[in-house]
């Protein structure tokens, strides 16, 4: 590490950077208090924290931009173990997230046509095609993506992640640390855990080496407290969904979620899902929901469509449709009371085995029709994710025991979560339009 | 008893020694995969949908078992479907083979065969016998497909009935494979082509593939598929059956399905190349299949850097070629010639 580039780091980031973040912040804080009203005629106005997101968020990418040369940085896949990395101080950037990214500022599909044209089918998923391409073309929407030290991929989301990875890794040309969480068809059996374990073991000796510094083990029971906190106050979160009307809508946890999923492990972190909850409490005791006027309640399946979040909030809350919970943003709070941060990598071997991409279709189909019960919701809609196998694939037996089983409709939708070309307004539109008649809204 | 074996790799000799025959699923050919669409999205590979579609329409009448390995992500959907619902009267079994290569892997591997063992156990209520006998017969039968694969230019078939007898491996008991296919390791005069091509990709089908090769002039000379060549598991050493088994799997030759990298695999493929003289690669791929797609274009140019031509053919295993994909094949093997 140069003193030249930590010198950059320190300017850009901590005394530059956090003043102009600190300033726009501020700036938009005043903005929404000062505004007489919100004109919205079906929403009530976003959370008094957004502001804060924001400045989270590009506080995050602007670290990023100055990491090389200070900090050593990781690419990490969006379920690999952080804990060790953060407490060695290695920086994480999420490819996935930065692919949700350019998917809500429509850049992602001009990416995708990018890796494309060099090779990488249509069909594959198009997280990995937006990555490749803005890696290719040298473009994104955040400024500039530091040079992975290290790529972290672990394969309790899926495969796909597996071969994206490896694709980055002969274009950077750097270390590949694979943590590969068997799937889970049932129960975990012990062979699978101590498997786990013994490779979380092995991948901190190389990270040592690349941080330049030992682990502590102090510091990573800090840090494992921290996480824990952080999924328990988002595990709140998502829970005050239940409320009637719920506070907060899905599509607000689909953009709340970044912490959760790049910032686990800090105190910052903690501190705004602290003050999160704390205005959705208020919220509710005012009886104020995310709706002007909620009639019905929803329950979604899988990854959001990026490039229509907004479209999707406005077409259901025109209907009094609150999408109330969904089984995406849970996957981050429903493993909170597995971490134990006086057992840090015995419980990181159980935690990150245990994300519900990486259990069966029937223990998916269970944890909807506990949420089904729990949010107290009318429908499903399950969004039928072209270019994400994992996700979708059973859906359509599910649907049938959503419907057989526990009562509710629940209708397909056919997306992608990142490509716009797999997405037809009018179809998605006529068949909303004739769910929620059924719903009679 | 019967197993249908869905792709792609299993400890055959263990399912032997419970007395149970595994009968691979490739497709297959020809299956009407409609009846699939009440389980499965259009967008899962044909392999999946044709397995699936195939047993539901009837196929697992002749099976006691449905075992469906974790190959990749469509696997892993079909195998949990099966093992979640209500969709085939006959009991799934899973399996995962780690994605990593290491002494923790090779570990991992004997704890899943053992777990295998003891669902096999419940579903034929008997023990395993002789599976060090079982596993030695397996090894013989992978011995002499590999010379098989090795010595193509001495077998005078066509390249039809050259997998014919090659994939044979995917249903006869191993003894029996290796009656049928020994004598051919003997025979000397086999087809001699000015276009030697490597097959690689998922399975040598459609078999009108094999067919308008060899109308071009073109023979296969060296096997990359992971139905084939992908799957030729070497000798073990310990003398503790699982372990053994556990070794050869760990052992088989670079698949993206088992985590194998774009260098690993291009390696190997020059390597097949220049033992075979193969001057050309076709990739037959199963649409929508990720492991395979992934790799395509860093394996093609790495391919072409070494001086081979290259050619993707997208195939859908249950529909016979279509014309356009012959025409791309042709105009490769025109380039060759
Ligand atoms: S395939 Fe699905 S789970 Fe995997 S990276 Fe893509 S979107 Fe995520
Ligand atoms: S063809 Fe590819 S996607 Fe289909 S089962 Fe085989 S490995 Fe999986």
């Amino acid at each position: 590490m140069s003193a030249a580039g930590r010198l950059r780091y320190l300017f850009g980031v901590h005394i530059a950077g956090r003043a102009a973040l600190r300033f726009e912040r501020l700036r938009s804080e005043h903005k929404m208090r000062s505004r007489e009203s919100w004109r919205h005629r079906h929403l009530e106005r976003p959370l008094d924290v957004s502001p804060r997101l924001k400045e989270l968020i590009s506080r995050h990418y602007l670290t990023g931009r100055y990491a090389n040369g200070a900090r050593k940085v990781a690419w990490v896949t969006s379920g690999a173990p952080i804990e060790v990395l953060t407490a060695l101080n290695i920086f994480p950037i999420y490819p996935e997230n930065h692919g949700a990214v350019c998917g809500i500022r429509r850049t992602a599909e001009e990416y995708c046509k990018h890796a494309e044209a060099a090779g990488y089918s249509r069909d594959l998923c198009s997280y990995a095609r937006t990555d490749i391409g803005s890696i290719l073309s040298g473009k994104t929407p955040v400024g500039r993506l530091p040079r992975p030290d290290v790529l972290i991929c672990c394969t309790n989301i899926c495969q796909t992640v597996l071969y994206w990875y490896q694709v980055l890794a002969h274009h950077f040309g750097v270390p590949l640390v694979i943590i590969d969480t068997p799937f889970l068809y049932r129960e975990a059996p012990s062979h699978a855990v101590a498997f786990v374990k013994n490779q979380i073991e092995d991948s901190i000796p190389v990270l040592e080496r690349i941080a330049g510094r030992s682990l502590s083990h102090g510091r990573l029971r800090d840090v494992t407290r921290m996480s824990r906190d952080a999924c328990e106050l988002w595990l709140r979160i998502v829970e005050s969904g239940r409320m009637k009307p719920s506070p907060i809508t899905a599509f607000d946890q689909f953009i709340h979620l970044a912490p959760i999923v790049e910032m686990r492990g800090h105190r910052y972190t903690v501190d705004y899902y602290a003050s999160m909850l704390r205005e959705l409490n208020t919220r509710v005791g005012r009886g104020m929901g995310a709706l002007k006027d909620e009639r019905k309640r929803l329950l979604w399946d899988n990854l959001p469509i990026w490039f229509r979040v907004r479209w999707l909030g406005d077409l259901l809350a025109e209907r009094g449709v609150s999408l109330v919970a969904s089984t995406y943003t849970n996957a981050w709070a429903e493993l909170a009371d597995m971490i134990d941060p006086e057992r840090p990598l015995d419980s990181c071997a159980s935690v990150y085995l245990h994300p519900i991409l990486n259990r069966g279709t029937g223990h998916k189909l269970e944890t909807m029709k506990r949420m089904i019960d729990y949010y107290e919701v009318d429908g499903v809609l399950l969004h039928s994710d072209r270019s994400c196998k994992p996700y979708s694939i059973g859906q359509l037996p599910q649907r049938e025991s959503l419907s057989s089983e526990a009562g509710v409709p629940a209708l397909l939708i056919e997306a992608d979560h990142n490509d716009p070309r797999s997405f037809s307004e009018e179809q998605v539109r006529n068949r909303l339009d004739a769910f929620l008649e059924v719903l009679g809204v | 008893m019967i197993a249908a074996a869905l792709p792609i790799l299993y400890p055959r000799e263990l399912l032997r020694s419970f007395g149970v025959l595994p009968v691979e699923l490739w497709g297959p050919p020809g299956t009407k995969t409609a009846i699939a669409d009440r389980w499965l999205q259009a967008y899962t590979c044909s392999i999946i949908r044709g397995g699936l579609a195939f047993l539901a329409g009837g196929g697992q009448d002749h099976a006691d078992i449905i075992l469906v390995p974790h190959g990749c992500d469509s696997l892993q959907g079909l195998g949990s479907v099966l093992l979640d619902f209500p969709v085939l009267s006959k009991p799934a079994l899973s399996f995962y083979h780690p994605r990593t290569r290491s002494r923790a892997s090779v570990d991992y591997l004997e704890a899943e065969i053992e777990s295998l063992a003891e669902e096999l156990q419940k579903i034929t209520g008997r023990e395993a016998t002789d599976a060090l006998e079982a596993t030695i017969r397996e090894e013989e039968a992978d011995s002499v497909l590999a010379k098989l694969l090795a010595g193509r230019l001495q077998v005078a078939l066509s390249c039809r009935d050259y997998y014919r007898l090659v994939r044979c491996r995917e249903y006869l008991p191993a003894e029996q494979f290796t009656a049928l296919a020994r004598p051919w390791l003997s025979s000397e005069s086999g087809p001699s082509s000015a276009m030697p091509v490597l097959l690689s990709g998922v399975v040598p089908e459609p078999s009108g593939l094999l067919d308008a090769l060899n109308e071009a002039g073109a023979v296969v000379v060296a096997d990359d598929t992971i139905a084939c060549g992908r799957r030729l598991t070497p000798e073990g050493r310990d003398q503790s059956a699982y372990r053994r088994m556990a070794e050869r799997m760990a052992s088989a030759p670079p698949c993206p399905t088992r985590g194998a990298s774009v260098e690993e695999r291009s390696r190997h493929l020059l390597d097949l190349a220049k033992r075979s003289g193969a001057k050309a690669v076709v990739f037959a791929v199963v649409k929508f299949c990720e492991p395979e797609l992934f790799q395509l274009p860093l394996l093609k140019t790495a391919l072409e850097r070494a001086g081979l031509r290259t050619t993707i053919l997208e195939v859908d295993v249950t529909e016979p070629l279509p014309q356009q994909l012959k025409t791309r094949m042709e105009a490769l093997l025109e380039t060759m010639s």
